[in-house]
């Protein structure tokens, strides 16, 4: 590993308060222990930041790093890493994020971003090769990220733009960082670290190269590697014709589609219309990939002027087809677009906001919410009122201000936090856990709440990727996730897409990352990597004081009433105890001491 | 000249895997902006079109090049040497189509060679939306145009 | 019985559902479709004629036939089976 293979050696660091930066050599053995992107941006947070640092405050920092693969023509690497304290959880917040800002910071000579403290006044970062400056933003407060992405290409020629909307300059708790306009670092708030930091944007253009330790492997390498993912019939075919969506039918179909908030029955009558087919037969207009990737799932849609939904833009993917659709029993596909595009517009994450709409329904028709506070009656199957609360929302105001806190924070202050469909108070998207057990385990032990992306038990429990296992029973959930949680960490810290493991795995990651960086570490020993990251997060979490592992009672106690998964809970303090020993961690769930030793994170 | 890129801009997914594997297989680095081909997007038509050097019968680019460094060779490609070339930049305003350009990183000018033979972009494009076909091919394609010009001249 | 297509298996069987007799079992349904629309044989049934397609997914009653019996998993009138290539999303 040296400075030059794969990575650039320079990192940025920019003070917002004082309007200063300089750049710093990249921390080399960091990099070669946690790997890059996710992994080495939670370490250097990890050593800079207090874990009781309060997230909306200026001291929280805000780091962007991309990984050894970011920039290279390596399978689906376009990705980087947004890193700070996550404003909705209180744990480490780190949103992934595909498009070309990425590869375009290398491309402009630097592997990563610190930003640091907050500016009195709202500002942007403008980096042309070596030449940076930080510039008045004032002109771009208040805009959304669409118009705002459309005002800096104006003004500062052909560059990439990641940026927030007035969700994150307001503190919306699950504002997006938003990249190229569609692409997202989503989850967590990580928005709302920049608006309070002052700063609307970063945007990028660089001339400079990205190298690899061993070009004649590498290329050896990323064409199996392509080959593989091109040959696939997910990876290959599936998803660049029919995107996420697809799969709005087959959770259906296998009773794990979560309905009305999870109150509801398991299997939704109109799945089909919001599904991925019907999106390729009405709204899409074409697919597109991200940097370098031939998966191309991205889904380029319009809705018609003469529809009350009119618009253009990206989306839905399955999340956010399911958050507004099937969650809050709207089968009207045109209006989760709608809902999908101003989450995009204003910066918001559609898998929270669609979830928190769904919670706020079932405590309006409980009565626990009075219809004079959301200014209308509101019923689960209102099409019309998800893209009115969508809107509101993204504008801050009524009702909406207390939809920008999610549901956990909304139903608490109606008394009802046991409503909210949310593990460590952030709301876990379209699997019902207690149809799919391991994803029951997922996201009770995720590490950064409610997710699916950090350990994607769809993929063996309803698909059969790379095996097939049964979603009803406990029996070795355990393992199975804390290869596939090491291995996602992996994936994430190389900078190349997750979607990609659907096709390929340990051994086509492994093999581009040694070519790159010039290693000749074992599969096994890049995948230990995996594993340190994860622990580095948890141990984050534990100092940060974050809640311990569990579900919402709901999905504990009540037992779903019909479908293939009927008179099933999620059995979680089986699969927890499982869990925790193949971790090697305490029964509390915490690393233990021989662990970190092993991981050299003592 | 053994064969042709050409391009079928509808099945484009403007991921510009041909933009990283051209500059690599030329540099043996990624940088897009030494490509020899290069990937537009419309946003709001949501179509991208990758262009590059067609290989000219009359290059304008060898036409007006002083000193000899943009010739044809064997295979027919318009190719540049960088021994005879003094970067006077002349091509590139000659080249009506752009495809001819000065890289101020490398300090030379740079175009398509066709990778001596099997072009990287073509090769490793995803969609089919760069292929290299020989040119029997192309001109099998041409000859489709023309019978669609006979019909409609004689429908006319 | 009731038959439910998904993704590309939809444009196939042109129709997102149909009604048929029960066969007796998985397999028997499978060449079933395979004799009424050529174009499964080579996706849903594997080459040896006696398994399930390498990428096909089928389930009966929303459960995945590698938890029942396999492609002998026996069928009645009343059933439904879902058929679908290999797909994912997250």
């Amino acid at each position: 590993m040296a400075v030059g293979n794969a990575w650039i050696g320079t990192v940025l660091r920019v003070d917002l308060t004082t309007g200063t930066w300089g750049t710093e050599p990249l921390r080399m053995k960091d990099a070669n222990d946690f790997v890059g992107a996710r992994g080495l941006g939670t370490k250097y947070f990890c050593d800079e930041c207090d874990p009781n640092v309060e997230p909306l405050s200026v001291e929280n920092k805000l780091i962007y790093m991309t990984g050894p693969l970011t920039g290279t023509a390596a399978t689906s690497a376009g990705r980087f890493e947004v890193v700070a304290k996550a404003p909705l959880t209180g744990t480490i917040g780190a949103a992934n994020s595909g498009g070309h800002f990425g590869p375009e910071l290398k491309f402009a000579g630097y592997d990563g971003i610190i930003f640091e403290g907050g500016a009195d006044h709202p500002v942007y970062l403008y980096i042309n090769d070596d030449r940076i400056e930080l510039r008045d933003a004032t002109h771009l407060w208040g805009k959304d990220v669409h118009k705002t992405t459309d005002m800096l290409i104006e003004e500062c020629g052909n560059v990439r733009v990641s940026c927030i909307g007035p969700t994150g300059e307001r503190g919306c708790l699950f504002s997006a960082i938003m990249n190229e306009k569609n692409r997202a670092a989503g989850r967590g708030g990580l928005g709302a670290v920049m608006g309070v930091k002052n700063l609307k944007a970063v945007v990028v253009r660089g001339t400079g190269p990205v190298k690899v330790a061993r070009p004649e492997g590498f290329l050896r390498e990323l064409t199996k590697a392509r080959a593989i993912i091109q040959a696939h019939p997910v990876t290959g075919t599936g998803m660049a014709a029919y995107g996420t969506q697809i799969l709005m039918n087959i959770l259906n179909e296998v009773g794990a589609l979560p309905l009305c908030n999870g109150r509801g029955g398991s299997i939704f009558d109109h799945a089909d219309e919001i599904s991925g087919e019907k999106l390729s037969e009405t709204y899409l207009v074409k697919n597109q990939g991200c940097f370098g990737c031939s998966i191309a799932c991205g889904r380029v849609t319009r809705i018609p002027d003469d529809s009350p939904y009119a618009g253009f833009g990206e989306g839905p993917e399955y999340e956010a087809g399911w958050s507004f659709g099937a969650d809050c029993q709207v089968d009207d596909l045109a209006a989760v677009c709608k809902a999908n595009f101003i989450c995009n517009e204003y910066g918001m994450d559609p898998i929270t906001l669609g979830a928190t709409i769904a919670c706020a329904m079932e405590l309006s028709e409980m009565g626990a919410i009075p219809e004079s506070d959301i200014g209308f009656p509101l019923r689960f199957g209102d099409s019309d009122a998800v893209v009115r609360l969508t809107k509101m929302c993204a504008e801050g105001e009524g009702f909406g201000k207390l939809l920008e806190l999610g549901s956990y924070r909304m139903a608490e202050h109606y008394g009802h936090a046991e409503l909210s469909m949310s593990v460590k108070k952030q709301e876990m998207p379209a699997y019902d856990a207690r149809a799919i057990q391991g994803i029951a385990l997922e996201y009770a032990t995720s590490n950064r709440g409610g997710c699916h992306v950090r350990g994607y038990m769809i993929a063996p429990e309803v698909l059969g990727l790379p095996i097939k296992t049964d979603p009803l029973v406990t029996e070795g959930k355990g393992s199975l996730l804390k290869t596939f949680q090491d291995l996602t960490a992996l994936c994430d810290s190389v900078g190349i897409c997750l979607f990609t493991t659907f096709g390929m795995g340990l051994p086509e990651i492994a093999g581009q990352y040694r070519e790159a960086v010039g290693s000749d570490e074992s599969d096994e020993d890049i995948l230990l990597k995996g594993e340190r990251i994860w622990n580095l997060e948890k141990r984050f979490n534990m100092a940060a004081g974050v809640e311990k592992d569990t579900l919402p009672p709901r999905l504990l106690r009540e037992a779903l009433p019909s479908g293939p998964a009927k008179g099933k809970v999620a059995e979680l303090q089986t699969m927890l105890a499982d869990y925790y020993e193949v971790r090697g961690w305490t029964s509390e769930g915490e690393p233990t001491d021989e662990k970190l030793e092993q991981l050299s994170l003592g | 000249m053994t064969g042709q890129l050409v391009i079928d801009p509808k099945r484009c997914v403007a991921c510009r895997t041909c933009e990283l594997m051209c500059s690599f297989g030329h540099h043996d680095y990624f940088n897009p902006r030494l490509a020899c081909v290069s990937v537009f997007n419309y946003e709001y038509a949501a179509v991208t079109v990758p262009v590059m050097c067609l290989q000219c019968d009359e290059a304008s680019c060898a036409a007006v090049c002083p000193t000899g460094a943009l010739s044809r060779n064997a295979d027919g490609v318009v190719v540049h040497e960088d021994a005879k070339c003094i970067v006077c930049k002349m091509c590139v305003s000659a080249c009506p189509l752009g495809n001819i350009a000065y890289s101020p990183i490398t300090k030379n000018v740079f175009k398509c060679d066709l990778c001596g033979g099997e072009p990287k972009c073509a090769l490793f494009c995803p969609t089919g939306a760069i292929t290299f076909v020989e040119s029997d091919e192309v001109l099998a394609k041409k000859r489709a145009v023309a019978d669609n010009f006979k019909k409609t001249l004689e429908e006319a | 019985m009731k038959v439910k297509f998904f993704a590309t298996y939809r444009q196939i069987a042109n129709c997102k559902d149909f009604e048929i007799e029960a066969p007796a079992d998985v397999l028997g349904l499978l060449k079933v479709l395979c004799r009424r629309w050529p174009e499964f044989s080579n996706k849903i049934v594997a080459p040896d004629g006696e398994s399930l397609g390498a990428d096909a997914i089928v389930l009966v009653n929303g459960r995945h036939i590698q938890h029942l019996d396999g492609v002998r998993t026996s069928l009645a009138n009343g059933d439904t089976v879902t058929l679908l290539p290999l797909v994912a999303g997250g």
